[in-house]
């Protein structure tokens, strides 16, 4: 149905060129990461005191998806105290998410990382708030906790900041069904609350992967069907074909996302995440701990890098001093000579 | 604007007549009428006429101590030793010949007295200065073989401005000018011709521009004119043409008449070229005009497909979420051009958009699906 030549608006965006997986490439990447975490910071425990790696027992992928789906849960709460629309809770955790399949949780913490998502997701969406604002309502957390990950939460996410949302596909698919004529009459009672059922559960759906393998317009569809299954349908057909090929797909599609809503909304076990973060705290990357060992050590090796560093350009400006006359030598090579004593 | 530019041709304009009472204790010297006529206009020259005399409110003569509060002709002029001195000291101590200086004891003359414009003698001194050496020191860096050399001869410059400023070694400074006077005659003095050449064609060019610019008005005036004139004689015609009833209908009299005219405009710009300089001009510029084409521009052309072919808006939705807005009588809400049509067709687009996306793991042809491959830990 897209016209061949044109690229449709969607295929267009970043979040699907560069922020689509198929489940299996979405387990490999955070297997890798994992993989390599574990990797360097079994080395560095070993560089500070050999044979002290063997007793700590790492955070599995698994482990780590669990400890970024309890932060992201905590986002909609943050959310609903100050009041944020939907455009910010959606992205936030989109951030969050996005940030986890670039770095592991074993160098940087979801807590901080979460309150950085948020607020960068505020300036993004145009719901600017004030970093004093913003910290002072939060316990325990000051500007530099926000600030410091900024720069690196933005690098994570490759600056790409635009996401599409599925609450946006939901209230169009709801404005859409006005138009269909086999639709029942809106503005019921009923209507209304099957809006609400399926803003829920698109609600629900951010706690999955399901953004970073399918469409929202899918998600939203399919939490629509969650809500009432014959109006999603009325509307599929309007929209498809019938018995084409896609319709088919689509309806196994949303059979997936739908098992990943009902997997997303129901309560985490919080137990077993506090046990996760307990071990968090012993298997963290030493070098982003403050003073520790190994940060110390970490320091002092960029602190030798940048001194080497300089003393190799100082040799280099010295050399030129005395190779060539400052005062320059050849008339032929002078370009402005209003600009000698710069040199 | 005249009055201003006076005293930079040594003239003061003097609205009080002789018999005022602050002149005529000066004219008790009958020789001399006016300091003000006879000293040399000098100070800092500004040929733009922007910089004035200084002068402030709290001007005081050092020699008669008169100040500004009760004399309001008060006009303090400088002398070469740079002190300031009232012009009725100047006239009472420098009329009969060259006399000391009564702060410094230097002789001076009473041509030798200028109008002050800095507020800062020591500035006025130093610009004085710069420019006696630049007129003097005036090498170019076409003239050295060597970079250096240049800059050594910058530095000497500089040198011996800086010990005439300072009154360093003034006797020795003095010296070192003449010698260098005396071995670069020939060259100071082309380099100051050539300056002068640059400076008049400069000016040259500047008085071409500006003859051409008002030969343009001009020309493009009488056109205008020209052009009413033809319109005015056009819609005489016209009715002239109604009036004497020629043909049947008024319609085709008047279309008539204007093709008529139209081919006689076509005519007479057909034989108008060529006549003058500036009329080549214009069509050069005419024929420029007509090579870039104006198109509007249009910031974004990619050519996207919108899933137009997807959904039709509807004028108007049953749609509680956006009620506020659109009840919103005073348009606060819909300040800076927002519009609910445009928010519920980006919502429907949204709802259309990638709804037929295969997912990656389920493409037939499974093209670009290893994304994994180029993750990398951005802090490892």
């Amino acid at each position: 149905m897209a016209a061949s030549s044109k690229t449709p608006l969607y295929e267009a965006s970043t979040q699907f060129k560069n922020w689509r997986y198929s489940p299996p490439s979405l387990a490999k990447v955070r297997a890798s990461l994992n993989a390599a975490a574990v990797a360097v910071i079994r080395n560095t425990f070993e560089a500070d005191e050999p044979g002290s790696s063997s007793a700590v027992s790492f955070l599995l992928p698994d482990e780590e998806l669990l400890l970024v789906r309890l932060y992201a849960s905590k986002i909609p709460q943050l959310c609903g105290f100050f009041r944020f629309p939907d455009e910010v809770e959606a992205t936030a955790i989109t951030y969050l998410k996005r940030f986890y399949l670039k770095n592991t949780v074993m160098d940087w913490h979801p807590k901080n990382v979460m309150l950085t998502a948020l607020f960068l997701a505020t300036k993004t969406t145009n719901n600017p708030i004030s970093l004093e604002a913003y910290t002072n309502n939060i316990p325990k957390t000051s500007p530099s906790d926000v600030l410091d990950l900024e720069f690196l939460v933005a690098q994570s996410l490759g600056f790409e900041f635009a996401v599409w949302h599925a609450h946006r596909a939901l209230w169009g698919i709801w404005l859409d069904l006005q138009a269909v004529p086999n639709a029942p009459p809106n503005g019921a009672a009923s209507q209304s609350e099957i809006y609400d059922t399926a803003l829920r559960h698109v609600r629900a759906s951010r706690l999955s992967d399901a953004e970073l393998i399918y469409t929202p317009s899918q998600i939203a569809l399919a939490s629509l069907s969650m809500a009432s299954p014959e109006l999603a349908t009325e509307w599929a057909a309007s929209k498809l074909p019938p018995a084409s090929p896609s319709l088919s797909t689509l309806q196994d599609t949303m059979a997936v996302i739908r098992g990943l809503i009902e997997v997303a909304a129901r309560p985490l076990d919080v137990e077993a995440v506090r046990g996760v973060d307990l071990r968090l705290k012993l298997c963290k990357n030493p070098e982003k701990v403050v003073g520790s060992k190994a940060y110390l050590a970490k320091k002092a090796e960029d602190e030798r890098k940048t001194e080497e560093k300089r003393n190799r350009k100082a040799v280099e400006v010295q050399k030129a001093m005395t190779a060539g006359d400052p005062f320059g030598d050849d008339l032929g090579r002078l370009v402005d000579y209003d600009d000698d004593d710069d040199d | 604007m005249a009055n201003r530019m006076n005293w930079l041709q040594g003239k003061t304009v003097r609205k009080n007549t002789p018999t005022n009472a602050s002149h005529s204790r000066s004219s008790s010297t009958p020789q001399v009428h006016s300091t003000s006529s006879t000293i040399f206009g000098g100070g800092v020259k500004d040929p733009s006429g922007r910089i004035t005399e200084y002068s402030s409110e709290d001007d005081q003569c050092p020699v008669c101590k008169s100040d500004k509060y009760l004399e309001k002709k008060l006009r303090l002029l400088v002398s070469s030793c740079y002190h300031k001195m009232c012009e009725s000291c100047i006239d009472r101590l420098f009329t009969l010949g060259p006399a000391p200086c009564p702060i410094c004891n230097k002789v001076l003359r009473k041509l030798a007295f200028t109008p002050q414009t800095f507020e800062d003698l020591g500035v006025e001194k130093e610009i004085a200065i710069r420019r006696r050496i630049a007129k003097e020191f005036n090498k170019r860096v076409e003239d050295f073989t060597t970079l250096r050399e240049f800059n050594d001869y910058l530095e000497d410059v500089e040198d011996i401005t800086f010990n005439l400023i300072n009154d360093v070694d003034p006797v020795g400074t003095e010296t070192r000018i003449a010698a260098y006077r005396e071995a670069n005659a020939a060259l100071t003095l082309l380099n100051t011709q050539r300056e002068e050449a640059y400076i008049l064609s400069l000016r040259q060019a500047e008085d071409m521009q500006r003859k051409e610019k008002e030969a343009r008005a001009e020309e493009l005036r009488r056109e205008e004119e020209e052009e009413r004139e033809e319109k005015e004689s056009g819609k005489r015609e016209i009715i002239e043409r109604l009036e004497r009833a020629e043909g049947t209908d008024a319609v085709s009299v008047v279309r008539r008449t204007k093709r008529e005219r139209a081919e006689r405009e076509a005519s007479r710009k057909g034989v108008a070229p060529g006549g003058s300089a500036q009329a080549l001009l214009r069509a050069r510029l005419a024929a420029a005009a007509a090579t870039t084409k104006d198109t509007p521009h249009i910031p974004f052309q990619d050519d996207y497909y919108a899933y137009d072919d997807m959904f039709v808006l509807q004028p108007i939705y049953v749609d509680p979420t956006s009620e506020a807005v659109r009840k919103d009588r005073e348009g606060i809400m819909r300040a800076g051009g927002y519009r609910v049509e445009e928010a519920w067709e980006r919502a429907v687009r949204s709802a259309v958009a990638g709804l037929d996306l295969w997912p990656l793991d389920a493409i037939p042809h499974p093209l670009g699906v290893d994304q994994g491959g180029d993750i990398i830990m951005s802090a490892a």
